[in-house]
């Protein structure tokens, strides 16, 4: 993922020293992570090889029932994909904005206090966010909204949100400073205000790199599971009518949490969630094929 | 920015290294034990007045029945919990290995409700009355004489082995579908919360993990009233209640069966009733 957000700027050749051991370590390295994704992808389809090819599943229906033998995934692939799609509306312009701001306004001092505060926001684990989600953010939304209960797509998505703010920050923060100052100094240089220096010259050098860091967000929104678990309501059910954002739903992630270790290995329940698992990481792969794609074609004219 | 990854991910690789190695030279004299959330408070109470006398690690974890059974098939675990049967389907997926149930306690499933709608008037119910609830049929608490409010109906995942023993006993099938259900929870402290949170909600708890804010109703059979307690359940009156089962599988170590003749004797079983259940040798 990282290679990504490269920008040919950092893509500096790397001289390794004369010193065998360490360069073999280096390649050692990069072999063995990249022989675990291939693991990590063979186990995914040879177990989910069972549920692919089994009939009258009813994979593609909307009632999970594994007591009557029916394993409709739509709901949680829709959960999934509001629940990712919220998130990221809210937070990709609000972390931008916000990296904006911090990188071009505020005095070095000053940026070293945020950044680090926000390096600190990334860091808290999840289920962290998770409580903080069932104690006050559910609550509020039910509040809000005069619900029911606040386990809802719509707090899903708003913590979602608030999990990937930081990362998104700080990345396009690091994005948006390492744009060369000299870039900067000729533009004003040429009369440019400062508002068109950002808009025209450093946001498009960086965006590469800002579109690194909202893929990394997007992975974390995309596998997140204990925080969304905790407030999503855990309903196989698609929300009616369909764009329902205070109904109560599930995620594959979430479905994944609560279901698969009850699940017997082998049989079709764990095959079909395994299935689920193949499906996000799908995602993934494709969501990062499409980025590099997009905008690594032809980094010198970005 | 790139340089950093490299020496955390040394960091890691020493700290997994030193991990294996500590949970290697563990393993072979702790129990370990899963499952059932309802059973776990009778197995930790226990387990720490055992390991304080002789010494013994066990470690506790929760997880539901189909968990507890599942990591105890697979040999994960030395004893499972489960509040409810063991199932056919369950049995045939390890045909080679031989299971014991071993009952510890006797419990009952309550329909529970928030303390407002309890307050309001709504004290006792019907088994089809709350059927009708889970069916989606009924909807609003105003339908019992409660007040005007819509009911969040909260439901259980399909595994637990409270939802079996309450949908055996309201719906008929212990698998039943709920149609009615607004949110599917987890264990027993799960459910506990949301109710708590709300105003409105109905639910289904174990008898220990009843508070002020989740009241549990009686059950209305005919013109009688059977009032969830100890004494209703330990009689055989109340109509929602299973036993407590631990599971072992036939080639279970001497630790292990010594903790569950611990269970069993009479200082064992005086931790059934401090979790708030009925001991199974009175």
């Amino acid at each position: 993922m990282n290679q990504i957000s490269l920008n040919p700027r950092l893509r500096t050749d790397i001289t390794f020293p004369k010193w065998n051991g360490l360069k073999s370590y280096a390649v050692g390295s990069a072999l063995f992570s990249s022989t675990i994704i291939m693991l990590i992808l063979g186990t995914l389809l040879i177990q989910s090889h069972p549920a692919l090819f089994a009939n009258d599943l009813n994979l593609l229906s909307e009632v999970w029932d594994p007591a009557g033998g029916q394993y409709g995934i739509i709901p949680m692939i829709f959960g999934t994909l509001i629940i990712m799609s919220i998130a990221m509306i809210i937070a990709l312009p609000l972390g931008v904005l916000s990296a904006i701001y911090i990188a071009e306004t505020r005095s070095d001092r000053l940026k070293h206090i945020l950044k680090s505060s926000l390096e600190v926001l990334a860091g808290i684990p999840s289920i962290v966010y998770g409580l903080i989600g069932v104690a006050y953010l559910s609550i509020w939304v039910a509040e809000g909204f005069e619900l029911q209960t606040g386990r809802v797509i719509l707090t899903a998505g708003l913590l979602l949100a608030l999990m990937i703010l930081p990362t998104i920050m700080t990345l396009s923060e690091d994005a948006i400073s390492s744009v060369p100052r000299a870039y900067r100094e000729n533009a004003a240089s040429l009369g440019l205000y400062h508002y068109e220096i950002i808009k025209d010259i450093v946001l498009p050098a960086a965006k590469a790199d800002i579109a690194g860091a909202a893929l990394l967000a997007l992975g974390r929104a995309l596998g997140e599971t204990m925080a969304v678990m905790l407030v999503i309501g855990s309903l196989d059910r698609l929300p009616s009518p369909l764009f329902n954002v205070l109904a109560s739903s599930q995620t594959i992630t979430s479905k994944l949490g609560r279901e698969i270790a009850e699940s017997a290995f082998g049989s079709t329940h764990f095959s079909v969630l395994v299935l689920m698992s193949l499906i996000l990481v799908a995602f993934t792969l494709i969501l990062t094929i499409a980025a590099q794609k997009l905008f690594t074609k032809d980094p010198h004219n970005a | 920015m790139f340089s950093r990854p490299i020496k955390l991910t040394l960091g890691t690789w020493t700290l997994t290294a030193a991990l294996t190695l500590l949970s290697a030279c563990s393993s072979p004299s702790t129990i370990s034990v899963s499952g059932s959330s309802t059973v776990l408070p009778v197995v930790s109470r226990a387990a720490q007045a055992y390991s304080d006398t002789t010494g013994q690690r066990i470690i506790v974890n929760s997880g539901g029945s189909g968990v507890g059974f599942n990591q105890l098939a697979e040999s994960k675990s030395d004893i499972g919990m489960m509040s409810r049967d063991i199932t056919d389907k369950e049995k045939a997926q390890y045909p080679d290995s031989q299971f014991t149930p071993v009952a510890i306690g006797i419990d009952a499933v309550i329909p529970v409700v928030s303390s407002e709608i309890y307050e309001a008037g709504v004290t006792a119910l019907s088994l089809a009355d709350i059927a009708a609830v889970y069916k989606g049929e009924v909807d609003n608490w105003s339908t019992f004489g409660g007040p005007d409010k819509e009911i969040l109906v909260i439901d259980k995942e399909a595994s637990r082995g409270t939802r079996h023993t309450f949908m055996k006993a309201v719906m008929g099938s212990s698998t039943a579908k709920a149609a009615g259900a607004d949110l599917v929870l987890g264990a027993n402290n799960e459910e506990q919360t949301a109710m708590a949170q709300s105003d409105a909600a109905i639910g289904m708890i174990s008898l220990a993990w009843m508070n002020d804010d989740v009241r549990g109703l009686s059950i209305k059979d005919g013109a009688s009233l059977i009032d969830p307690n100890l004494k209703t359940i330990a009689d055989g009156n109340y109509p929602i209640a299973r036993e407590l089962i631990i599971v072992i599988r036939d080639d279970i170590s001497s630790e292990a069966q010594k903790f569950v003749d611990y269970i069993l004797s009479p200082e064992g079983q005086t931790f059934v009733e401090t979790s708030g259940y009925i001991k199974i040798n009175p």
